[in-house]
């Protein structure tokens, strides 16, 4: 059984103390000493005001924290004012604490948390993020409820964004996922979300978890393998994180995300091959309505990177890309401003994910190889939309979802075929 | 005396006849020896391109850089060229092993010095093919590293590195078929001392200041970027 060669011995005998349960949440720490106390605190809270009847677990997978989170989750206490309860709960609180072993990583925390629900039999699993500010009570709870209720088997975040805002997600990562997936989920990388325990038991049965890139990937994976294997899928609006959840660089990000989404792509091959009409899911919570004002960033300064590292690089990108576009690209990066249209940004990007898929060169390579391109576009784009309006710019984003999804024959019969 | 002569000459040809009736027969062991060796290796060579095209060795060779460098030496592509390379290597097998069968003095030990060549010859091809591999995966790596770390002079770096690299593959290659060792060696060894020297003198002297102010930069750089991904995700 996958979940005992998962679990330590002493994580063992703490899930065989707390038996079944209905609904598990978990907490991938690390090092989160500064926001910890507040999450817990909220959970508490959720379990004993609005899961009374339910049996109830926290578990936090640790994954070797040295700033004593482990001992703030373990020794926190909360007064009857903390729990602002409503009624007392019927069900023992349990809070266990799993310090996992194996390759570091969000994947190891989540492969904890999903082993620890299959072992006590949850019906949903939340993961909410240890790091986040804004968890409250309500948040928990409403995270949880769609699941208890059946309605659903994987809910996944939603924010109100400015359309200038999160240009990986608007640019890559949300209409790639949405034209190959057929699924329009708004935020295929947020970090928290929740499942059922069926679909958290089909996750471990999966290789994902003892690959390396499941380190970056497995945010990703665990959407698009909802939508590959027909889960039923929601979202649910949340407030817009403040802070990104780590402190990498532009060039690690981008990196990483193309590393997630080709092992996305590996995956569920055949499905996404076939899959066509965009289906549009049900959301829960509430709609902020008013989008927060984008982070100012210098798009100038980005696109001059951008436009001297694409120099540099040329003679890879040469080597890797096909001719045609290879020239179209040179002459949109040699030219006077940062241009690269919606067409040739998404040839691009299926060039790229071709290029890999044939072993032009080496996964880690071609992923550094696309952080300027990537660069140029986002540059482009900030500054065609420079002046205009935020339904404006919604409206060439939802274009540019279009042309990938017109465009994805063009990958589905390069991808087998060593042409594009 | 007339009667020597004839006697001479009647040994003389009986020589001549046993000699013939000894070589004839060596002579067409030799050729069809040379003539069946060159079927079996043109066999070989259609057998090595097959297996070559089976297991994709061309995707390998574009991969690794050695067809571009192939296509600028303007030589056939890499899966022609080994077909070919065992081609040759075969029937020159064939070929001396037809002279040993002659038995001709100046060519005795032919096949031993022969045999004794073909490894050597063999490894030295591996260590190049090695080498190209190592290149230009270290080139690769090279640029992308130092256009990541915004590095000046890119690809003047992972150039010099790739030349480096095939340098020292070429070295050990033409050791290892034991041409010209001792003056490649001391070519290579002076060429690459002298290079060394010359940029750490350089460095040393001339470039102190530039390097700290490049490092320090490199550092606030880096301090300024650690959070740039926030306003993208």
């Amino acid at each position: 059984m996958e979940t005992e060669s998962t679990l330590s011995d002493a994580l063992l005998r703490q899930l065989i103390a707390v038996g079944q349960c209905d609904v598990m949440v978990g907490l991938p720490t690390l090092n989160n000493a500064a926001t910890i106390l507040d999450v817990v605190r909220a959970v508490h809270i959720s379990f004993t005001r609005d899961l009374t009847r339910l049996r109830t677990v926290m578990i936090s997978s640790d994954g070797g924290s040295t700033d004593g989170t482990p001992d703030l989750i373990r020794n926190a206490t909360f007064t009857d004012a903390d729990r602002v309860q409503t009624s007392h709960p019927l069900r023992t609180l349990h809070r266990v604490l799993a310090p996992y072993h194996g390759l570091p990583g969000k994947h190891t925390a989540l492969r904890t948390i999903f082993a620890a629900a299959e072992l006590t039999q949850a019906k949903a699993v939340a993961v909410i993020d240890p790091a986040g500010p804004s968890t409250t009570p309500e948040r928990v709870t409403e995270l949880i409820l769609p699941l208890t209720r059946g309605e659903v088997e994987f809910l996944a975040p939603r924010y109100r964004r400015h359309p200038r805002d999160g240009m990986l997600i608007t640019q890559l990562v949300r209409p790639l996922v949405r034209a190959l997936y057929a699924v329009a989920l708004d935020e295929p990388l947020g970090s928290e979300f929740s499942c059922s325990g069926r679909f958290a038991s089909h996750c471990l049965e999966k290789e994902i978890w003892s690959r390396e890139s499941a380190r970056f990937a497995i945010d990703l994976w665990l959407r698009t393998e909802a939508a590959a294997e027909r889960f039923p899928m929601g979202q649910i609006w949340r407030p817009l994180p403040s802070s990104p959840a780590s402190r990498a660089t532009l060039r690690e990000v981008v990196h990483q995300v193309v590393i997630a989404i080709i092992e996305s792509l590996r995956s569920h091959e055949s499905f996404w091959r076939n899959a066509n009409a965009v289906s549009e899911l049900r959301s829960w919570g509430t709609d902020a309505v008013a989008a927060p004002d984008p982070q100012p960033w210098d798009y100038h300064a980005l696109a001059e990177q951008a436009r001297r590292d694409i120099g540099e690089i040329a003679p890879l990108l040469e080597d890797v890309l096909d001719p045609g576009l290879f020239v179209r690209v040179m002459e949109n990066v040699t030219g006077a401003g940062p241009c690269l249209d919606d067409e040739l940004w998404v040839r691009t990007v299926y060039g790229f994910a071709t290029a890999i898929q044939h072993g032009r060169a080496a996964l880690e390579h071609m992923a550094d190889m696309f952080v300027p391109l990537y660069m140029w576009r986002a540059a482009a784009f900030m500054m065609e939309t420079e002046t205009e309006p935020p339904e404006a710019v919604q409206a060439r984003l939802d274009a540019l979802c279009d042309v990938f999804q017109r465009l994805k024959p063009v990958l589905v019969a390069s991808w087998s075929t060593n042409q594009v | 005396m007339i009667q020597e002569i004839a006697d001479a000459l009647v040994q003389s040809w009986r020589n001549f006849a046993s000699a013939f009736v000894l070589f004839v027969p060596r002579l067409v062991a030799a050729t069809i020896i040379f003539f069946g060796g060159f079927v079996i290796a043109l066999i070989v060579r259609r057998a090595i391109q097959r297996a070559l095209a089976w297991m994709n060795f061309d995707r390998l060779t574009l991969r690794s850089g050695a067809s571009e460098m192939l296509r600028m030496a303007e030589m056939p592509p890499a899966d022609v060229l080994i077909a070919k390379i065992v081609f040759w290597i075969v029937w020159l097998g064939f070929i001396v092993s037809a002279v040993d069968t002659l038995q001709l003095a100046p060519f005795q030990g032919l096949v031993e010095e022969f045999f004794r060549f073909v490894p050597r010859f063999l490894v030295a091809l591996f260590v190049l093919s090695i080498g190209f591999l190592m290149a230009n995966f270290l080139w690769r790596a090279t640029l992308l590293a130092s256009v990541n770390a915004g590095l000046p002079a890119a690809r003047l770096l992972s150039g010099a590195l790739r030349v480096l690299v095939i340098a020292v593959g070429v070295v050990m290659a033409l050791e290892q078929v034991g041409l010209a060792t001792g003056v490649v060696l001391a070519a290579f060894a002076i060429t690459f001392g002298a290079l060394m020297l010359g940029l750490a003198i350089a460095f040393g002297l001339g470039g102190r200041e530039a390097a700290k102010s490049l490092i320090e930069e490199q550092l606030r750089a880096k301090r300024e970027r650690e959070s740039d991904a926030a306003p993208h995700l």
